[in-house]
């Protein structure tokens, strides 16, 4: 059982601002932490080797210092990481990016089953597995909870998802790519030991040198999405607080419900 | 009239002297915090008060009583005030040297009316943690009337104190100028329009003290040491005994819950190692990680040898602090060539331990003009070689 796990680099910080030229997200800082759902997809992924053998490749997209993500992802327990990585794939939307980890997966060899997290913290589409399914021209599920079972010889899985307060149980034909919902699991931690162990698991670095994807259809250029507005919300509600004695807070309290229902 | 005093930074050395000197009648007191109190490295610091351990020279047995008992009464006087974990202390000794002072210090708990005991019998030092390895050690003294403290908690009692009697909070405001006239301090011009005048301005700015006394045209003789730790989950996800703090020459740690916080000692630091110590902007670290790779290596071997029960643990998270010490690793207090402009900064991870004591003499200083033997040796003049 090969599986690939697609994660993210996200922001630690949740203070992210937008440029109000370009409409993209300004970062704090260039710390970056694994997307909190793609450690869902990590630890499911981790177990059915554990229960079935193989080994998990952990793959992603980015600049040079994802490398610290993808040897955290080692530490915790993947066996091998593809680095995805050239300044041809910046500025790209959720389908050029799509495009590109497909084919990185595929150039990396045979994978029974690929996943990923349901959303990532920072942009929250929710595309980008889907959109990697339909490249390889595989089946998908999204957001699952979890895998059931391996069936017909594993050909197949039973997995569990949530929707709409219903849970479905749905069958998938391999090789597929699954999202995990986020929380669905609890993600095993690194350890000193295996994240000494980490820094010697082999790591791939791929560009679009091995990659060869035409450039209109990557980055800005194989983009069809543009942003064209976005603003930092704008949070109405405030808080005050009341002091007083007991007499003095139940009038306080009175008069406000009072304005309140005026309103 | 009553003397106007500005204080830069609102972590412990800021809200603990400004604590003391609003005891003065006469003291007017504002403290200036460009982001939250006792939120940048006062909330990294491990807020250990051990009654004996390598922290402090037994030599200032006084500064670290008086802290230690700031807070106890501090917790008295409203519980949970100073986020006492009463875990006691587990002090190891690898050598000789470390036992004759732990020795030492047990004697010197035992005359304040704490317990105290060296422990020889190794049988009985697994029964405290069991999760150790006795082996290559001596002993290890152990008191359990102590624990650690919370320095944000502490940070933020103390501000709430001084505003009940009379002085002046103003956090989110970052002061960005010291004004300066014929040598004298004569007031600071800060993120807000309007600019302060001050008869005294201090500097209790820690690892921004090379910043903030440039201001001021001082140079501020401060190294930045690392301060590299990590919470770990401890194999099995909790403790089924309290674990105390545990102190080695090499590391210290500490319970957070049910994590454990371990971090690189303060005076196994190399001011000469770039990667130990150097002058950085501590404007620029990172909220969580920043630890060196080979901190991993260092904290592995050091566990697989001390304390084996723990070396699988989980990683939870890790952080980097900067500690803010002069070359001979104690604070700077008092006065500075700059008349009013006054130091109350370097104590180097030790601002918990040392702040109450050392506050408590720089307010008299600063009111009265009367100097202290904890002062003359903290003094900034003997840095001027």
């Amino acid at each position: 059982m090969n599986i690939a796990v697609l994660i993210k680099q996200v922001p630690v910080s949740n203070k992210v601002s937008v440029d109000s030229d370009t409409h993209a997200l300004i970062r704090a800082s260039a710390e970056g932490m694994i997307n909190p759902s793609d450690l869902n997809a990590i630890e499911a992924a981790l177990s059915l080797r554990d229960q079935q053998g193989g080994k998990v490749v952990v793959f992603t997209m980015g600049p040079p210092q994802a490398e610290a993500s993808l040897r955290e992802a080692m530490a915790i327990g993947c066996d091998e990481a593809c680095l995805i990585t050239d300044r041809a794939f910046g500025r790209a939307d959720t389908l050029a990016t799509a495009r590109v980890l497909a084919k990185a997966v595929e150039y990396y060899g045979n994978f029974n089953l690929i996943a990923c997290g349901a959303l990532s913290s920072d942009g929250a589409t929710g595309q980008v597995g889907a959109m990697v399914a339909e490249a390889l021209d595989i089946p998908h599920a999204s957001e699952i909870r979890s895998i059931l079972h391996m069936l017909a010889d594993n050909h197949q899985i039973e997995v569990l998802k949530d929707l709409e307060q219903q849970t479905y149980t749905l069958l998938v034909d391999l090789p597929a790519l699954v999202t995990f919902q986020f929380g669905c699991n609890e993600p095993r931690l690194a350890t000193l030991r295996s994240t000494r162990a980490a820094k010697n698991k082999p790591m791939l670095t791929v560009t679009n040198a091995e990659l060869k994807i035409p450039s209109e259809l990557i980055g800005a250029e194989g983009s069809p999405s543009r942003v064209i507005d976005s603003w930092e919300p704008q949070d109405g509600r405030k808080a005050e607080m009341i002091n007083g004695n007991e007499i003095e807070l139940a009038q306080k309290l009175r008069a406000l419900l009072a304005k309140g229902d005026e309103a | 009239m009553k003397k106007k005093i500005g204080i830069i930074g609102g972590g412990i050395s800021g809200t603990c002297l400004a604590y003391n000197l609003s005891l003065y009648d006469n003291a007017d007191v504002t403290v200036f915090e460009k982001d939250t109190v006792g939120g940048a490295s006062t909330a990294k610091s491990a807020g250990t008060v051990c009654l004996f351990d390598d922290s402090l020279k037994n030599r200032y047995w006084d500064v670290r009583l008086y802290g230690f008992e700031t807070y106890l009464k501090m917790e008295a006087n409203e519980k949970g005030s100073a986020g006492f974990d009463n875990t006691g202390t587990l002090v190891v000794a690898t050598n000789k040297q470390v036992e004759e002072t732990i020795k030492t210090g047990i004697a010197l708990a035992k005359a304040a009316g704490y317990s105290g005991e060296y422990i020889t019998d190794k049988e009985r030092i697994k029964e405290i943690l069991p999760d150790i390895s006795t082996d290559n050690i001596l002993g290890a003294g152990y008191t359990n009337d102590d624990g650690y403290f919370d320095g944000t908690m502490i940070s933020n009692y103390f501000a709430k104190e001084f505003v009940a009697n009379g002085g002046t909070l103003k956090t989110g405001v970052k002061v960005e100028e010291v004004i300066v006239e014929n040598g004298k301090v004569k007031g600071i011009k800060t993120s807000e329009p309007e600019n302060y005048a001050f008869d005294v301005v201090v500097d209790a700015s820690g690892p921004w003290s090379r910043f903030t006394g440039k201001m001021a045209g001082l140079d501020v003789p401060l190294w930045h040491t690392k301060a590299e730790a990590f919470f770990l989950s401890p194999p099995g996800k909790k403790l089924s005994y309290t674990f105390p703090v545990l102190k080695y020459p090499e590391f210290y740690a500490l319970r957070s819950g049910d994590n454990i916080f371990i971090c690189k000692s303060h005076l196994s630091m190399d001011l000469s190692n770039p990667m130990h110590a150097g002058q950085w902007d501590p404007d620029k670290l990172p909220a969580t990680g920043g630890t060196d790779e080979y901190f991993i290596d260092f904290l592995l071997d050091q566990l697989e040898m001390k304390v084996p029960g723990i070396v699988d643990s989980g990683l939870v998270s890790s952080w980097l602090s900067y500690r803010a010490e002069p070359k001979d690793f104690w604070p700077i207090l008092g006065e500075t060539p700059v008349a009013g402009y006054i130091l109350a900064t370097g104590y180097g991870g030790n601002g918990v331990i040392e702040a109450p004591a050392a506050s408590r003499d720089l307010a008299k200083l600063i009111m009265i003009g009367e100097s202290t033997p904890l002062l003359e040796n903290w003094a900034y003049s003997r840095l001027l070689a």
